[in-house]
């Protein structure tokens, strides 16, 4: 095996876990949605690195009264970030301590109603120092520098462009999580509009009868009312 | 040459046994946790999760339990489960979905020995990979033959079709928002009518039947 045999082997092994997770700019992003109990708390712990960048997006997107109190702690146990009570938030961190940060949402406060939590969390190492160059060993070997120096401004294009597709699937996921919210109240509106209409109905009749029923039992009466 | 097969190797080593950088959570003995992926239809979805168990002695997560087991339950959005198994302490699962919705995916922890759990905690590592993600580009690569500029192309095609795939399901989902909207409008406009004609139609028999009750009763 050879040195170019090797770099090839390496280059691939770097582009894949490239291409498959976490780029070699420290990037990543995870989503999730959640069913939380009521009367419960839940926690998430995310590692990062000193000096990057954390951005936590949450929305509660179901539930009686569509909030949820929320509280970043940093590792070393400092309240970075505490709302109470909110149905959204956007938040960025400049993570300067190398840990693992909490990430809490609490319903406490609510003793009946469970809450339906989406919530999405973006890690960013020191982007932008280090960038794509070092993912390729030496996969283009050209002698001719201006095709050589055509392709890595193609590949930079490709890059940039992957990055901004990736960022336009997070915006598509925030737009399903408010969607999600809107059906969520909505069908929630659509079973209390039939109920209470239900109930009205059922009200109404029962006043009528129970109004007929007393008057006619005052004048049963054997004593003589009026004549 | 011997130092950068040296440092070639040492490279792919770090890059294969980096430890679980994902989310994490804890999770008690008889918890169960569940998320929520709501994705179109014919959409892979990889999960991929990490145990590790909280050591009295080292007071510390020791790296991976055996005899400690994940059981995970996916339901799809009717509510019936399409995948229901035991896995190891680190474990991968995949499903594809066959409806477009919210599918629900649970995990509880299925100890065989209790005495594992006296420290109250598991720790769980979780990464739940959607769509175009899940695809193992190395694999594709070496399958096909790609060239790196290649296997971008690949890359940014299937990310491009996993956004159509998204806007279409988008799309239906507006059109049910639309229509359960308008079934409410409905529902509210004639619930009202009702109510109102059921109101009169009381009233007028109340007056009547109290008149009636009245002549028989020779008071007016």
């Amino acid at each position: 095996m050879d040195f170019r045999a090797i770099a090839r082997l390496l280059a691939l092994a770097v582009l894949g876990w490239c291409f498959g997770e976490v780029c070699s700019d420290g990037e990543e992003s995870s989503e999730f949605t959640f069913l939380l109990q009521a009367g419960k708390s839940d926690c998430f712990f995310q590692r990062a690195i000193q000096n990057g960048r954390m951005e936590v997006e949450y929305q509660v997107i179901g539930g009686a009264g569509m909030d949820v109190d929320f509280t970043i702690i940093s590792p070393e146990g400092t309240l970075l970030i505490a709302e109470s009570r909110r149905s959204d938030g956007l938040h960025m961190v400049e993570t300067t301590v190398e840990g693992d940060y909490q990430v809490c949402f609490d319903n406490s406060f609510s003793h009946f109603s469970e809450k339906l939590v989406f919530f999405e969390l973006y890690v960013e190492g020191q982007g932008g120092d280090v960038d794509g160059d070092e993912e390729l060993g030496g996969v283009e070997e050209s002698d001719e520098n201006m095709l050589q120096y055509k392709l890595q401004d193609m590949r930079e294009y490709m890059d940039s462009m992957h990055k901004r597709l990736e960022r336009g699937r997070q915006m598509q996921t925030v737009l399903r999580a408010f969607e999600a919210r809107d059906r969520n109240l909505l069908e929630d509106n659509l079973w209390r509009v039939s109920f209470w209409s239900c109930a009205s109905v059922l009200v109404m009749l029962g006043v009528a009868f129970t109004q007929v029923y007393t008057v006619r039992k005052l004048f049963d009466d054997k004593r003589r009312v009026c004549t | 040459m011997m130092l950068s097969v040296a440092t070639a190797g040492v490279i792919l080593l770090a890059v294969c046994i980096y430890p679980g950088y994902a989310l994490y959570f804890h999770i008690g003995e008889t918890e169960k946790k569940c998320f929520i992926e709501e994705i179109p239809d014919e959409t892979m979805v990889i999960g991929k999760y990490k145990t590790q168990l909280w050591d009295k002695q080292t007071n510390s997560f020791l790296p991976s339990t055996p005899g400690l087991g994940m059981h995970v339950e996916i339901k799809d959005p009717d509510a019936r489960v399409i995948l229901s198994r035991q896995y190891g302490s680190d474990g991968r699962f995949t499903f594809t979905s066959h409806t477009p919705g919210e599918h629900q995916i649970c995990l509880h922890s299925n100890s065989t020995k209790m005495a594992l759990f006296a420290g109250g905690k598991l720790r769980v590592h979780l990464d739940i990979q959607v769509g175009e993600h899940t695809n193992n580009y190395p694999e594709i690569a070496a399958k096909d033959k790609l060239t790196e500029l290649q296997l971008r192309a690949r890359q940014l095609l299937d990310q491009v079709e996993q956004i159509q795939k998204e806007q279409n399901y988008q799309r239906y989902r507006e059109e049910r928002f639309r229509m359960t909207s308008e079934s409410t409008n409905q529902r509210v406009l004639w619930w009202s009518i009702a109510q109102t004609i059921i109101l009169i139609m009381t009233g007028i028999w109340q007056m009547k039947h109290l008149k009636s009750f009245f002549e028989a009763k020779k008071l007016v």
